[in-house]
């Protein structure tokens, strides 16, 4: 399927390649506000938008019921790409759209939901204002992109002390 | 007195006499470790209810726990720890109950288990016997898996919907579910029994009397779990005593229940495509190979290494999921509520367990690929003879089917949808007698039950479609959750 969303719109990979080349900006000490926005960004990540049922909760991907989910911690797009497919989802796969009126107009890689057809993406389990959004791709990017394998102190921050969720990780 | 449970396993003890209100006389709260448990339940967080034993109610958690509660206080008696997030295995199904066994089995085909069978003692609390239903190196079957790495350990086979038990035959029938990793067959060459299959077991030491596989080699995830009704019907004018099953691979099908032999098969669900019909010897599918390791059902409905894309229908949802079907004995009809359309399937080689060499961690999802909605999903309640397969009477759903049906002796079956919709059919024509909408969805089917005389329909409401549910149906994320039970006088 990636093949065939490759045919039909060679424009979008290419500016997905050259954004690609785009380094992230340097560390910064963490305001409150900035705090509270990853903070609210995770609440999105793992409830509202359950993000984390196919993603998994330390965002490394994952297939079966949640779909083929690719790896955020290993992801090469920008906090503006990412933004991107959070808001219009992936055509062609099982990512869905968060904003609610992606492809009613061509706000969404250019093309609506009649360009697109079959490959439309899936609709999500709530919609994402542009604040979401925003929150959700700061706490990607503060806790999860260019991390690694996780380890079992971020487990116990994702999940709480309260719950053996982590146990498996405790070497 | 009704006793109902809500996902996590909390059970609720209702006094129904009022015939006015449910009033709730104790709440026991078995203090699941919600992230724990539910991080491996693939399919959301469910629970099937209860079983009645003398003084108790049986009941189980999510993370794998069975419990007696005195049923006058709703105090824990004993509790038994039967199967094991540890290893990606739940408990969603309600126990059966047969003399003083209770008999569940875990899910968790989606996180490379080993199914079993498991009886507890009600009087000890402790194991009777465990019957695994992917059998172990030595015991027959064990060779319908060819990998030669033992890929059995891991191979699925899950039991997650209450078998059913026959007193005249003193035999449990006990669907199983799909062979893992899922969307990889040529992960486990062979026909993998007794995943996708239904077994007969001797409810006092679980010894299998015999097994009928429905789809051998399954690449589709037809997990065959759901129930299978126990019916004495004339077959060509003999009597014969009938163990039937709406399958999740589209097929209705009649087996003899003494012995497994296959009486009649024919398809049920509006769309087919992986297999021409059911060998009518074998109740087999016609295109299988009995000389293959790997099944090739028809080409591009199943995803294979280096061709991996598919289309499947029915979904691989299933044609019949867990949701029960519903017999009506005078009538001789049996209602299925199913699960209409296709879906896509996407083949991704299977990694080795870390016990086998390979990188995947217990707990960690082992499917062999995913699957893509296609198109939208409906349902259908179709009325059929269970002992020809011939549908007297069908109607179409909005959504597909989650919930279930009810037949009474008043002629009526009883439907819910996702969205809220309860309905009352003429039991006859499948015409729509009666329906009520109670604004949250039903993923669980009505019972029928009698105070004093008077007859009432009750039906548990409020549930939460899961991700890949919704993603079909997307005007059911507007609808808000509760735990709410519904009950209607006639």
């Amino acid at each position: 399927m990636h093949v065939r969303f490759a045919r039909k719109y060679p424009a979008v990979l290419a500016l997905v390649a050259a954004l690609c080349a785009i380094t992230i900006g340097p560390v910064h000490a963490q305001s409150a506000e900035e705090t509270r926005t990853i903070e609210h960004g995770k609440d999105i990540f793992k409830i509202k938008a359950t993000c984390q049922f196919c993603h998994k909760w330390d965002a490394s991907g994952d297939q079966g019921y949640g779909g083929n989910a690719l790896s955020l911690r290993q992801t090469k797009l920008t906090p503006a790409q990412v933004a991107e497919t959070v808001k219009c989802g992936r055509p062609g796969t099982g990512m869905p759209f968060h904003d609610q009126f992606a492809y009613t107009d061509k706000r969404c890689y250019g093309v609506t939901r009649t360009d697109l057809g079959n490959d439309v993406p899936p609709e999500p389990n709530a919609f994402l204002n542009s604040d979401e959004i925003d929150a959700v791709v700061k706490y990607v990017f503060a806790k999860v992109v260019g991390r690694g394998p996780s380890t079992y102190e971020e487990c116990v921050e994702f999940w709480g002390a309260d719950t053996r969720e982590c146990e498996p990780m405790k070497q | 007195m009704m006793y109902v449970t809500d996902g996590w396993g909390s059970v609720y003890a209702i006094d129904v006499s009022a015939g006015t209100k449910g009033a709730i006389k104790w709440k026991f709260d078995p203090g699941i470790d919600r992230a724990w448990a539910g991080d491996v339940a693939c399919c959301g967080v469910n629970n099937r209810g209860v079983a009645l034993w003398k003084d108790k109610v049986i009941s189980i958690a999510l993370d794998g726990r069975m419990f007696a509660i005195n049923k006058a206080t709703g105090e824990k008696v004993w509790e038994r720890k039967i199967a094991d997030p540890t290893l990606g295995e739940t408990i969603t199904m309600a126990p059966l109950v047969v003399r003083d066994l209770a008999i569940v089995g875990p899910a968790g085909g989606e996180f490379g288990i080993r199914g079993f069978i498991d009886a507890t003692d009600l009087n000890t609390g402790q194991q009777a016997w465990r019957t695994y239903t992917i059998p172990g190196a030595g015991e027959p079957g064990n060779d319908t898996w060819k990998d030669g790495a033992d890929h059995w350990k891991h191979g699925g086979a899950p039991v997650w919907e209450t078998a059913t038990y026959d007193p005249e035959t003193d035999t449990i029938y006990q669907g199983i579910g799909n062979a893992g990793a899922d969307w990889d067959p040529q992960y486990r060459p062979g026909d993998n029994k007794w995943a996708a299959s239904v077994l007969a077991l001797n409810p006092a030491n679980g010894a299998i009397k015999w097994g009928f596989q429905y789809t051998p080699n399954d690449p589709f995830d037809f997990d065959e779990i759901s129930e299978h009704p126990v019916i004495d019907a004339k077959v060509n004018g003999k009597d014969r005593k009938l163990v039937v099953h709406a399958a999740r691979n589209g097929f209705f099908y009649a087996l003899d229940r003494t012995n497994g032999a296959f009486v009649g098969g024919k398809q049920y669900v509006d769309k087919l495509n992986w297999t021409t019909g059911l060998d009518p010897e074998t109740g087999l599918p016609a295109n299988y190979d009995p000389k293959a390791g790997v099944q090739v059902y028809t080409p591009g409905t199943h995803g294979m290494r280096g061709e991996p894309l598919a289309n499947i229908c029915p979904s691989h949802f299933g044609a019949k999921n867990w949701e029960p079907t519903a017999y009506n004995p005078t009538l001789n009809t049996l209602y299925i509520p199913s699960v209409e359309g296709c879906d896509g399937l996407e083949t991704v080689a299977q990694k080795d367990f870390a016990d086998q060499g390979g990188t995947v961690k217990p707990r960690e999802r082992f499917s062999g690929g995913s699957f893509k909605m296609t198109g939208r999903l409906y349902g259908s309640l179709k009325a059929i003879d269970p002992t020809t397969g011939d549908i007297k009477a069908a109607v179409r759903l909005d959504f597909p089917n989650y919930a279930g049906a009810l037949a009474t002796a008043g002629n009526l079956v009883f439907l819910g949808q996702a969205d809220g919709t309860f309905t009352a059919y003429d039991a006859k024509t499948l015409q729509q007698a009666w329906s009520f909408s109670v604004g949250t969805g039903i993923n669980a089917p009505a019972v029928s039950y009698s105070v004093n005389g008077k007859q009432y329909i009750a039906v548990l409401a409020g549930s939460r479609q899961s991700p890949f549910v919704m993603q079909n149906d997307p005007s059911l994320k507007y609808s808000s959750t509760t735990s709410m039970l519904f009950v209607f006088g006639l």
